[in-house]
């Protein structure tokens, strides 16, 4: 089975947490803790099972970002998910050589909450216009701090 | 394969943000040789709304509306991906008549949306007349659709807990009937648009995306079965009641625009088939779930769900902190991810058939921006 094979081979990557999820209440199979350094090597391990990349977002914690990326299999359903908190002003590197779909969500990230992904080949803001100077979905951004003309 | 020379023998050229083809406002930047693509560089953005920071402003309830309004074309499946997060996060369990009139509302949003993809396609590819038959029958669900929702295309009807109102009768034989109707107008389209020659000579070994493709850039949807992999997440992750009808998943071969294309063609009736089951079986009682509270304001946590739309998998990842606000909402759209392989399979291709690439991706530019 493919959640017991998963959770062997991500045991092995001395992460922080690997445990079971309670799908029921969250909708994942399998909760993972790892450092952003060690993304690249987890990304790695999930592509080689076959796994591809659902989602990738990041959260503005008052005292860090934590990114989540969402892993799932076309064959057999088993969502993983792992976090990875990240320091404010912080980067974090890059898993886009990995996974090309991370490629655009790295960068909606970069361009959404400000945080940078190192070794990311093309880190251009992706929604809002290149010169925009803020970050929207940083929680001490308000709407009112958009200058006028934008 | 082409030779390739200096740099100075390339030139740009600009498809969209206006174009017809880009089906709203999508800009590839093309690097072009002759008439070659040597690089496509897709500019989005630019109907970026700010959707998951508006959920971080209002009330769960508020912010209902805002997903009819991500993809407007199978607005209803939004809908229920939103609701089944809260829902879960409530802990609020769904009548069965209510997620039996969300399965057959969903599904004929679904051919709703399929149909406008097959008629708009075709007309990117030069073909008039199928849009005229595609949005004839289209106009039928829309009809529906209005009966019990009160609009036609920006729907809200769905409620956390269920659907606050219900269908009659008159509904049910409509979606009956509607059934028989499209199952006439098969032939009209196999013969119009499934052996038209020319159709087939602009789509058969085009724009395939392989398997190992489809696991790197996270396609989902008719992107991925097309291409021979059978997901689909009313099987693959049952939600709602799919569980209780006998359908099948549609999937090609080689991964080319035509068995994309051939993939939302036979949805269409496998959508059929969980419509005229659903409302054989559907069960009376209520529809809407007792005790939802009046002020929405779940325990902290967090939850993913994901519904299949018509462009693939649609999810949302919801952590709250107890407040009467989402903490964070991330909108999961299909049509980013599926968008996100163009550069890659629109290389050493003709300008006329990039775009016939990028309307076999089937793109709702508004949920990409979010």
């Amino acid at each position: 089975m493919l959640l017991n094979e998963l959770t062997q081979a991500l045991s092995r990557l001395n992460l922080a947490q690997v445990a079971p999820g309670d799908y029921a209440k969250t909708g994942c199979h399998l909760e993972v803790e790892a450092a952003p350094a060690q993304m690249p090597e987890v990304a790695r391990l999930m592509l080689e099972k076959g796994c591809f990349l659902e989602s990738l977002t990041a959260v503005d914690f008052p005292e860090h970002f934590t990114l989540v990326y969402h892993f799932n299999h076309f064959r057999e359903l088993c969502r993983t998910v792992v976090h990875a908190r990240v320091p404010k002003e912080a980067e974090a590197p890059t898993i886009s050589h990995i996974y090309p779909a991370a490629n655009w969500y790295e960068r909606e990230v970069y361009d959404l909450f400000g945080l940078k992904f190192a070794g990311h080949p093309d880190l251009r803001r992706i929604l809002l216009p290149f010169e925009a100077d803020f970050h929207p979905l940083r929680k001490k951004f308000a709407p009112s701090e958009t200058p006028a003309d934008a | 394969m082409l030779e390739r020379g200096l740099e100075e023998k390339f030139y740009v050229l600009n498809l969209g943000p206006q174009h017809p083809s880009t089906h709203g406002v999508l800009r590839v930047e093309l690097q072009m040789e002759g008439e070659f693509i040597v690089k496509a560089d897709p500019d989005i953005g630019y109907g970026h709304r700010g959707h998951e920071h508006m959920a971080e402003n209002r009330s769960y309830l508020q912010f209902l509306p805002n997903l009819g309004r991500v993809d407007y074309l199978h607005a209803l499946a939004y809908n229920q991906c939103y609701c089944m997060a809260v829902e879960k996060l409530l802990e609020l369990k769904v009548p069965e008549r209510a997620e039996f009139i969300r399965v057959i509302t969903c599904e004929l949003n679904r051919i709703a949306s399929h149909l406008l993809w097959i008629g708009a396609y075709l007309l990117d590819l030069g073909a008039f007349t199928p849009f005229l038959y595609c949005f004839d029958d289209r106009e039928n669900i829309l009809d529906l659709l209005d009966r019990v929702t009160g609009s036609r295309l920006t729907y809200c009807y769905y409620r956390f807990g269920g659907v606050p109102r219900d269908v009659d009768d008159d509904f049910l034989a409509g979606c009956k009937a509607f059934a028989r109707r499209l199952r006439s107008r098969y032939r009209d389209y196999e013969n119009l648009v499934n052996k038209n020659v020319i159709f087939l000579e602009r789509t058969k070994g085009i724009g395939i995306i392989s398997q190992e493709q489809c696991v790197k850039y996270g396609l989902t949807g008719p992107m991925v079965r097309g291409s021979g992999i059978p997901y689909d997440l009313r099987k693959c992750e049952p939600y709602s009641a799919y569980p209780l009808f006998d359908f099948d998943i549609p999937v090609g071969s080689t991964g080319d625009i035509y068995d994309r294309y051939m993939v939302r063609y036979r949805e269409m009736e496998q959508s059929l088939r969980i419509i005229e089951q659903a409302v054989d079986k559907i069960p009376a009682g209520p529809i809407m779930a007792e005790k939802v509270p009046k002020r929405i304001k779940p325990a902290p946590g967090e939850v993913y769900t994901a519904v299949e739309a018509a462009r693939g998998e649609f999810g949302i990842y919801l952590v709250s902190q107890g407040d009467t606000t989402p903490y964070r909402l991330k909108l999961r759209v299909p049509s980013f991810g599926n968008l996100s392989i163009l550069p890659e399979i629109a290389v050493d291709t003709l300008v006329a058939d990039l775009v016939a690439i990028l309307g076999s991706i089937d793109v709702v530019v508004p949920e990409i921006d979010r």
